[in-house]
């Protein structure tokens, strides 16, 4: 399982993912959720290569969850990849991030993000946030069927 | 000495005086920069243990609450609160480093109509207190407008705040011309005051004179002066206050002057 995830969760800090999965989990999106650490394992399984080359890459998630502040490869350059690759420009990204910062919300809608959360502090606005962004992404939207 | 050894040291300091001049700019230019970048590190990247600590403390007291008497569920409040603090804090770091890097627009500023305007923006979040304002005609600035809006915001919202229980407040807005004939604006209130001795710490950053009480945002972490003076330097002018403890506060600033 975990092969054809709904929801890509790209994230290097252990906290804020175990409280992103709780709250997905509380209301049963766990199951269909994938967590990378980096943004090179990111690309790694987008892509089905390296230790994800026996996962079938046209299978995509219908959402990936993207900070921006990540090791080996920064999510900038994550989503510039996912962008600039045909079987992936259409793949709904949104940035789950700390950053407020205008220049990182210039690079990411340059580079065509679909949305931009800034993650709260706040516990409950946190786990709101993420259900949110989960039904939304998940349940609610309509993606293109390439083939 | 002749008089060509009497005169040739002086455009050699003159030299060197503005060298070191030159120097102490760049230097002034770096370390602000420096600030600023630390001011947000230090905001980003505290706010990731910050959640993580909400985080994990708000699920102990949803899924453990059995195991949690209530002087363990007031301890909980505590941390939460002490959290939401710290937040504030975080925020009221960015809004400072970003005031530092901020672009000014310069333009000449009707600063009558401003302080009205902030003035009825405020007093309309307070109708049950009896506010009584007056404004003295003002002169125009040149300025950045959202600074200077953000100056009036942080010193009326500072002259509402200091006269709670005081039936009416007064507040005064006007001109005086001071020593070398420059212009200087104040607002005056007629609220708790402060303690001269402290004058100097006044517009430290995170520096408060006051308890907590319901103050909320960035009064509450004592950071609006703070601002205010960073705006008031940026625009190369000059603030200060002037006080007696229960007989209020009158808060002084200069602008370079407008271009006739």
């Amino acid at each position: 399982m975990n092969h054809s995830p709904q929801i890509l969760l790209v994230e290097d800090n252990p906290n804020d993912a175990e409280l992103s999965i709780r709250a997905l989990r509380k209301n049963n999106f766990s199951q269909a959720l994938t967590h990378v650490k980096d943004g090179q394992e990111a690309l790694d399984f987008l892509f089905g290569v390296g230790a994800y080359a026996d996962r079938d890459a046209k299978v995509l998630p219908k959402v990936v969850l993207l900070d921006l502040k990540l090791p080996k490869v920064n999510g900038i350059e994550v989503l510039r990849q996912i962008r600039a690759n045909p079987a992936t420009k259409l793949l709904p990204v949104v940035v789950l991030t700390s950053s407020r910062e205008d220049c990182d919300l210039v690079d990411a809608y340059n580079l065509g993000v679909n949305s931009y959360i800034v993650k709260p502090v706040d516990y409950e606005k946190f786990t709101d946030a993420v259900t949110q962004l989960g039904i939304y992404w998940t349940l609610l939207n309509e993606i293109p069927m390439e083939k | 000495m002749s008089e060509e050894t009497d005169q040739k040291p002086e455009p050699d300091a003159l030299q060197r005086a503005e060298e070191h001049a030159r120097l102490l700019t760049l230097e002034l230019a770096a370390v602000n920069q420096e600030l600023d970048s630390l001011c947000y590190a230090v905001s980003h990247d505290l706010r990731a243990p910050l959640r993580a600590v909400d985080g994990f403390a708000h699920i102990v007291a949803e899924e453990h609450s059995a195991q949690l008497d209530e002087e363990g569920r007031r301890m909980f409040d505590l941390i939460q609160r002490e959290i939401l603090r710290m937040n504030h804090l975080m925020d009221g770091l960015l809004i400072f480093s970003r005031l530092g890097r901020q672009k000014m627009e310069m333009a000449q500023i009707d600063m009558h109509a401003l302080a009205q305007s902030v003035f009825d923006e405020w007093a309309a979040r307070s109708p049950e207190r009896n506010l009584h304002l007056d404004l003295h005609p003002l002169p125009p600035a040149i300025g950045d407008l959202p600074m200077m809006r953000q100056v009036w915001r942080y010193l009326i919202d500072n002259a509402i705040k200091f006269t709670q229980g005081r039936n009416p407040a007064e507040i005064e807005i006007g001109t005086r011309i001071g020593e070398g004939g420059e212009l200087i604006y104040f607002i005056k209130d007629n609220g708790v005051g402060f303690d001269m001795r402290f004058a100097g710490k006044l517009f430290g950053i995170f520096q408060r004179f006051h308890d907590e009480g319901e103050f909320h945002g960035v009064a509450a972490i004592g950071l609006g002066l703070a601002l205010v003076q960073r705006i008031i330097h940026r625009h190369g002018g000059r603030v200060w206050a002037e006080s007696e403890v229960n007989a209020g506060a009158t808060f002084f600033f200069t602008l370079p002057q407008p271009l006739p």
